[in-house]
């Protein structure tokens, strides 16, 4: 047994759920201090399917060791990334072989999905147990529906890269149909992803995007902004993981890669950033062919501006990118508590 | 590295993490994962404008380098989760080195000073990849040219490529304005001629390859042909006297070519007129008849193929094939003994001049059989210590030169000179054996598995460089690819029905491709890299010019010769 969180006593038996189907505020705070009001984005999959790398990819984070495989610790906030401002992101190993996390798991349940606004569950297609995943993915959706009925669930059909490029569709196709017969009464969305390719860019994008509740008024209103301003394009990241949340464009793009591919390049500047103990906060790039701005936007999103029209100065760029910031942090406050994924 | 890394890992995730120590923090990895120190590797497929100034790569390759260099800064060295794997970046395992006449194989391909061979190993590879079916023309070589002037010319001209090879190798450097890690010399000729020079490298590399595949053809309808006629002799106990003049001893050399009105084309006539079953054998197995139409169906499958990295599994055939050729000739030279009169100027019956005028004939044969120019620069990459390079290089042409003047001189020595003349040595000595020979039927059939296994290699390469400079594309398509490849393939036994002197076509294409690589290019640009450098002095041109001339001498004479 290796060491555990400081604050977790790991009252494995009290907390199961025959014991206290309700265990009190104090008593969760006292497992888990901060996620209290914290809504929770689960990752799950089955251990080796890939769900670090992704998160690693995603959020720009130094890969971690396997800590499932140093059996050691055990700490339900497993990962602290934060998501769309106000979610976290929690890493699972669903179905592995270690039976003392399968108990921990077991007796966990409750507080594991409870306050879970998300669920994504990462299948790998070359997995040889395909029953013993279904499984997994169905009781995790058991308790799914026991503590957070409202979740989105999200399956990834994973590591695609490796099945031969004439079958993939027809697999994928396969696997999505059984995903969404194992799910009723729950409604999941399926993506194929592979982290060689832009999928699994465009399946965390997709996720982001059915997210966002006023996404539609969200995209009309930069679509307002970019005209008066004169924008060739203008996108909207998420702040953390730099996933396209809409964007607008008033003529054709030739490349269709450049969202990942931004999303990459500032990630990795990010990191560059970091090593100097300092954080990314604005980049202008120009030439005599255009001007492209990156700047925090709202306190969850950054925003990409792309001029072609290099008579136009960066200041007044800037400004109007400055008056907009106020107009689109009221666009986020006045949709109300019900929407509090885009506030602090 | 991995310190700033968990600085930034708390930058990244304020509310703290539980994870363990990232492990060695040593930057000096010695990654027994070599995949993660390649570097990214653009198909031609993917470059989609090609034009002297601006070269783009397409959307999705340039995606791809994005992502992984991004992957890249995620990952501790020794982590092997974000490596890309081969069937995502193709390995760079796709690199084949060749020498015309000798052998063609992949090679592995390090990035500049993680080379892991030896010096031994960099110079066997030289004298391997350098070492081929030339070997059969060296001895006819040193008969045309006279003994003495023979061994001169063999000498010297070893000297001359290696120094022109020697410039090549140090061509790079003299470039301080691009990073030429990468580049092979047809790249460098490109930067210093523009398009000229990447088109004319491609032509004469071109003319190299498929005077080399033609070479081939010929060498190969011979020795199928001889090995059929042997079996066939073998099965029905046929002795093959025939009127072909030969010594009469246990170890006969024939002349083939010595009967009255000879043809160029060595049919072999056999008076048996009243067995119909050899007539029906000499009718269908005939070495220029029909024999070469045969080797069609063999080889052209083989030719269709889109990657012969199959084949190049093969190259070890090519060191047995010469190490056997030398144990042939030292075996037959022991028992043969030594035949050897000096006559310096006037030819006799049986001997030749020690001086002859037609000595060009063996300086073209020489430029193919030295030939290396093209692919020095990667063999020498993978050498360990770089500061050897020159050493190395030295040694291995010493023992090319060594090895040519062995075999050359012991076949022209030995042959055997009282009852037959020495204008009698064949543009292959082999065929101075009659097919009943056991020791020359085995090396017939050891090259005739080699060159079987190197010809497809050839022609792979030959269709990449001229199908992927004019298409883009290294497999257009399926007809794309076969009228290519009937087009070498009747080139091929174009020839060996009617011109099959291998010595005759290995010393057109040898000097012609040899204007290019050996000559021309390597002092050209060593006398404009000097100029740009203003270290440019007299004596130097002239030596370089000089060597211009030389090239250029020797193709021009092999037309008078």
């Amino acid at each position: 047994q290796g060491k555990s969180s400081p604050d977790a006593a790991l009252p494995r038996a009290e907390l199961g759920p025959s014991a206290s189907p309700r265990p009190s505020p104090r008593q969760l705070r006292r497992v888990m201090p901060n996620t209290a009001m914290k809504k929770k984005v689960l990752l799950m999959g089955k251990s080796g399917s890939g769900k670090t790398s992704m998160r690693s990819i995603i959020f720009a984070n130094y890969i971690a060791r396997d800590t499932r495989r140093l059996g050691a610790t055990i700490d339900v906030e497993h990962s602290h990334v934060r998501f769309l401002g106000n979610l976290v992101l929690n890493l699972w190993d669903c179905g592995g072989q270690d039976t003392f996390m399968e108990n921990y798991f077991t007796s966990q349940r409750d507080n594991i999905f409870r306050n879970v606004e998300v669920l994504i569950y990462v299948f790998d297609v070359e997995s040889r147990e395909l029953e013993k995943d279904m499984h997994y993915y169905q009781s995790c959706l058991e308790a799914i529906l026991q503590n957070s009925p409202d979740a989105k669930i999200f399956c990834l059909v994973h590591k695609m890269d490796l099945v031969q490029e004439d079958q993939r569709d027809l697999i994928f196709k396969e696997r999505e149909e059984d995903l969404r017969r194992l799910s009723r009464p729950l409604e999941c969305a399926c993506f194929r992803t592979s982290i060689w390719d832009e999928t699994l860019y465009k399946a965390w994008s997709s996720i982001v995007y059915q997210l966002i509740p006023n996404v539609q008024q969200l995209e009309m209103n930069l679509r307002n902004f970019a005209q008066i301003i004169e924008a060739d394009e203008v996108l909207l990241f998420e702040r953390a993981t730099f996933l396209v949340i809409s964007h607008y464009q008033c003529k054709e793009q030739r490349d269709v890669h450049r969202f990942e591919k931004i999303s990459n390049i500032i990630k990795q500047f990010k990191l560059s950033c970091s090593k100097l103990a300092t954080s990314f906060q604005s980049m202008e790039v120009r030439n005599s062919n255009f001007a492209a701005f990156i700047d925090i936007f709202t306190s969850n999103t950054y925003v990409m501006v792309v001029m072609s029209d290099p008579s136009i100065p960066s200041a007044a760029t800037l400004i109007n990118i400055r008056n907009a910031r106020k107009h689109f942090e009221k666009l986020e406050r006045v949709d109300g508590p019900k929407h509090r994924l885009l506030m602090r | 590295m991995a310190n700033m890394d968990s600085d930034s890992r708390h930058l990244l995730i304020p509310e703290g993490d539980h994870e363990i120590n990232p492990g060695p923090m040593n930057i000096q990895f010695d990654s027994s994962d070599i995949r993660s120190k390649r570097p990214f590797y653009i198909e031609p497929t993917n470059i989609v404008s090609v034009n002297d100034v601006i070269q783009r790569v397409s959307d999705h390759a340039s995606a791809m380098n994005k992502r992984i260099h991004y992957y890249s800064r995620l990952t501790a060295p020794a982590d092997r989760a974000l490596i890309a794997p081969d069937h995502v970046v193709p390995a760079p395992e796709e690199c084949y080195v060749y020498s015309p006449l000798g052998s063609a194989y992949k090679l592995q391909c390090y990035t500049e000073g993680y080379g892991k061979n030896t010096s031994l190993v960099t110079i066997f590879m030289i004298w391997n990849t350098m070492l081929g079916t030339s070997i059969l023309s060296i001895p006819w070589g040193i008969k045309q040219a006279g003994f003495t002037t023979g061994m001169c010319v063999i000498m010297l001209m070893g000297l001359l490529t290696l120094y022109c090879c020697y410039r090549v190798v140090k061509s790079r450097s003299m470039i301080s304005s691009v990073d030429t890690t990468t580049w092979e010399y047809p790249d460098v000729c490109r930067y210093y001629f523009g398009s000229f020079g990447q088109w004319s490298s491609l032509l004469f590399s071109l003319v190299s390859l498929i005077g080399a595949m033609i070479v081939y053809w010929v060498l190969m309808s011979n020795f199928l042909f001889n090995t059929g006629k042997f079996i066939f002799n073998f099965i029905h106990h046929i002795n093959d006297t025939d009127s072909i003049p030969s010594t009469n001893d246990s170890n006969p050399v024939i002349c083939p070519s010595a009967r009255s009105g000879g043809h160029p084309d060595n049919s072999s006539v056999i008076f048996y007129a009243s067995n119909s079953e050899l007539q029906q054998f000499e009718k269908w197995w005939n070495k220029s008849k029909t024999v070469p139409f045969y080797l069609i169906g063999l080889l052209l499958p083989l030719l269709n193929f889109k990657s012969p990295s199959f084949f190049s599994k093969f190259n070890i055939l090519g060191t047995v094939s010469v190490l056997y050729l030398i144990f042939l000739v030292t075996w037959k030279a022991i028992r043969l003994g030594f035949h050897l009169e000096f006559h310096w100027f006037m030819p006799t019956e049986f001997f030749v001049p020690e001086i002859r005028f037609q000595f060009p004939q063996l300086t073209g044969v020489l430029t193919l059989a030295f030939f290396i120019h093209n692919c020095i620069i990667t063999l020498l990459k993978n050498n360990k210590n770089q500061e050897n390079n020159v050493r190395d290089l030295s040694i291995a042409y010493m023992l090319v030169t060594l090895t040519y003047l062995y075999i050359g001189v012991l076949v022209f020595a030995s042959f055997p000179s009282p009852p037959l003349s020495k204008d009698c040595i064949e543009q292959n000595f082999l065929d101075n054996f009659p097919s009943s020979d056991i020791l020359s039927f085995i090396a017939r059939i050891f090259l005739l598995f080699q060159m079987m296994t190197v010809y497809p290699l050839l022609g792979y390469l030959a269709r990449v460089q001229l199908l992927g400079h004019v298409f883009g594309d290294v497999y257009p398509s399926i007809f794309h690819v076969l009228i290519f490849n009937l087009f070498i393939v009747g080139a091929g036994v174009i020839m060996a029905c009617f011109y099959p002197n291998i010595g005759g076509i290995i010393r057109y294409s040898g000097a012609a491709c040899g204007l290019a690589f050996v000559f021309i290019y390597p002092s050209l640009i060593y006398i404009i890299s000097l100029h740009q450098e203003d270290r440019l002095t007299w004596p130097k041109l002239i030596f370089h010019a000089f060597i211009i001339i030389l090239g250029l001498a020797n193709l021009i004479v092999q037309f008078f010769m």
